[in-house]
């Protein structure tokens, strides 16, 4: 149980700035993901928190206590690596055993914390295996056993599982979280991937160019994006390029509402908050959460757009359909039996409702 | 599909093939053998030599000189080849980890400069030996001297098979041993070096080969007291002419060398010299 800070914690490699002045607080037992593309800083601000990369300004401190000058190994953390990082000249007993023994702890001691860890995942009978005599999966179970083995205070994840195929990523990611919350470790858990950040994190960190974009809960994040990178990088988005009218009226505590317009359109959405009258916006709204209606039930409100659809793909459980409405083409994602009479309105009229719009500021429109 | 493609017309085609091929095999395995006795020849010459007195007579008598003064001199080679590993070895894998594990300005011009030493021609460091053993070091006609230029002349084969290992061994077992809690003595011993084991082994043999055989730079430095087997076989050539005793020792030190290199290959051969620990 510890609390992780980071306070303004920065790299630089040359004349790049990898991270950029990082801030985070994270609870003891917290589970955080940060979650970003390649070359965002992600990995580096871990391998930071490991003390395998040493900060050039920032602080970073494990309840309370400033470790920047404390050596990876006297940090006391468990590292999980993409590549499960196996030694490859000892067996899965030795590799599970080999933090103990570098720390000199009894033989009886060894033994019984090794095979505890051995029956945690389910490997007993794989002891005295070499690592490449183990599959991807029993792989990487045994790096989380080694990790655990020595008691950390803090877990750390560099994408452990970007290198498993599909469905063993799936059932590992559960064992991930299964093991963090009954062991109610602190961890910070690095991934490109946002449905491995969504199903597993207490809060998501989304990392962009060495900052942090946004940190909060899934549903903050995937509803209520801050910035054009957070509402484009996560989730399936429709972008609309619009300019802002005004702001509706809203009670106190109330989020506040903009309408703008859009190519014809009225939209209204929620503001994050630094919007002015007159500001040129993007309006996001996610393929899922736009209703497709007949044409007929034509009624005059914000959010319900009159469109032509353009193409319909069928994809099983959900159909993709793209909408050209007043000329900016919308994707829609429906799914549940109404989206089989969807099939044959090829070229037909249609009204969309759209749901959940948000409003962010185009900062490439206010950079020109 | 694949029925059609086995129907009777093929079948005549395939035995015209296999005629063909197998010409083609006795034809590629006569030229490796061909080859492999070439190579091979004057080592069994050596042997049929050593083997055989002037009369005509079929022996091993030769071979009592092998125990007699050449033990003292195979003893000699022996001690100084595996005394010059162990150098080596002190020198080359700490040199090898500060090279690619650390930044270091003229990193490529240190690497040749330390290869030098594999391109100067024998006579001319045997001599650059003589000047500085007799007037600078003081240790003329010396084992330490003999080690010494030993050293010199192939810690480079040490060291480049161990900078190649270590650039090819992934950090990530380093990092990974440091979080969990092995300081960098416990890092290197545990994780790094079994690792490093490829390179260093190919090191060794390669060392080893050198140096067990090196007569050049040898005729140069040793002393009456410092005769490894090579030389001695050499100086015997020289003195007492081509006798089937002379020829027994060269079979000996041929013998020993072999062994030596096929034990290697036995016991690390399947381990280390595939590399298999990355794969």
């Amino acid at each position: 149980m510890t609390r992780v800070q980071l306070v303004e914690i920065s790299k630089q490699y040359g004349s790049t700035l990898a991270v950029d002045g990082v801030n985070a607080d994270i609870a003891e037992g917290e589970f955080v993901t940060l979650l970003g593309p390649s070359g965002c800083g992600k990995t580096t601000t871990l391998r930071m928190v490991a003390g395998l990369v040493e900060p050039t300004a920032g602080q970073i401190r494990f309840d309370g206590q400033v470790v920047n000058n404390v050596p990876p190994h006297k940090r006391n953390i468990g590292l999980a690596f993409q590549s499960h990082a196996l030694f490859p000249h000892l067996s899965v007993y030795r590799n599970i055993a080999f933090g103990l023994e570098v720390k000199g702890s009894p033989k009886a001691d060894i033994q019984n914390r090794v095979r505890e860890m051995l029956e945690m995942i389910e490997l007993t009978h794989h002891a005295d295996r070499m690592p490449s005599q183990l599959s991807g999966g029993q792989q990487q179970r045994v790096a989380l056993a080694r990790m655990l083995a020595t008691d950390p205070r803090v877990l750390l994840f560099d994408e452990p599982l970007s290198a498993l195929d599909r469905n063993l990523r799936d059932t590992l990611k559960y064992s991930i979280l299964d093991l963090q919350r009954r062991t109610k470790k602190t961890a910070i858990y690095v991934t490109h991937d946002q449905s491995e950040a969504f199903a597993i994190s207490d809060r998501i960190f989304v990392m962009n160019e060495g900052r942090i974009e946004q940190a909060g809960t899934q549903l903050d994040i995937y509803l209520r994006p801050h910035t054009e990178f957070v509402a484009g990088f996560v989730g399936d988005n429709n972008a609309i390029p619009a300019e802002v009218e005004g702001v509706v009226p809203s009670l106190p505590g109330e989020p506040r509402l903009l309408d703008v317009r859009a190519a014809g359109m009225r939209l209204r959405g929620s503001d994050p908050g630094n919007i002015r009258v007159g500001d040129r916006v993007l309006v996001f709204v996610r393929p899922e959460n736009i209703d497709v209606l007949d044409a007929a039930s034509a009624v005059d409100e914000p959010n319900v757009v009159h469109g032509r659809i353009e193409q319909i793909v069928f994809e099983g459980p959900t159909v993709r359909v793209l909408v050209d409405a007043s000329g900016v083409l919308i994707k829609v994602t429906s799914s549940g039996l109404g989206r089989l009479t969807l099939l044959d309105k090829e070229r037909r009229d249609v009204m969309l409702r759209l749901q959940d719009v948000t409003v962010v500021r185009d900062d490439a429109a206010v950079a020109a | 599909m694949a029925v059609a493609a086995a129907s009777a017309p093929r079948i005549e085609n395939r035995s015209g093939g296999f005629s063909l091929r197998w010409l083609g095999n006795a034809l590629a395995h006569g030229y490796v053998w061909a080859w492999l006795a070439i190579f091979a020849l004057p080592f069994m010459a050596t042997l049929a030599y050593s083997l055989r007195t002037p009369d005509g007579i079929w022996t091993l008598s030769a071979y009592q000189y092998v125990f007699g003064s050449f033990k003292e001199n195979l003893l000699l080679s022996v001690q100084t080849t595996v005394i010059t590993i162990v150098i080596n070895l002190l020198i080359s894998v700490p040199a090898a980890y500060a090279i690619v594990r650390y930044p270091l300005p003229g990193k490529s011009f240190i690497l040749s400069a330390l290869n030098l030493s594999l391109y100067t021609p024998a006579a001319v460091m045997g001599v650059s030996l003589v000047i500085a053993y007799a007037f600078l070091f003081r240790i003329p006609q010396t084992m330490t001297g003999l080690i010494a230029a030993y050293v010199v002349g192939t810690f480079p084969l040490m060291l480049v098979p161990v900078i190649v290992a270590l650039r090819d061994l992934p950090m990530v077992f380093e990092e990974a041993a440091r979080t969990l809690g092995a300081t960098r003595m416990q890092t290197f011993w545990r994780v790094e070096l079994p690792l490093l084991g490829p390179g260093i082994s190919a090191g060794i043999l390669l060392t080893f080969v050198i140096i067990f055989n090196e007569f050049l730079v040898t005729l140069f430095i040793a002393g009456p007291s410092t005769t490894t087997a090579a030389l001695r076989v050499y100086n015997l050539t020289r003195t007492a002419g081509f006798q089937p005793s002379t020829a027994a020792l060269a079979t000996t030190m041929q013998l020993v060398s072999f062994v030596v290199v096929l034990l290697f290959f036995r016991f690390f051969g399947s381990r280390y010299l595939k590399g298999t620990y990355l794969i």
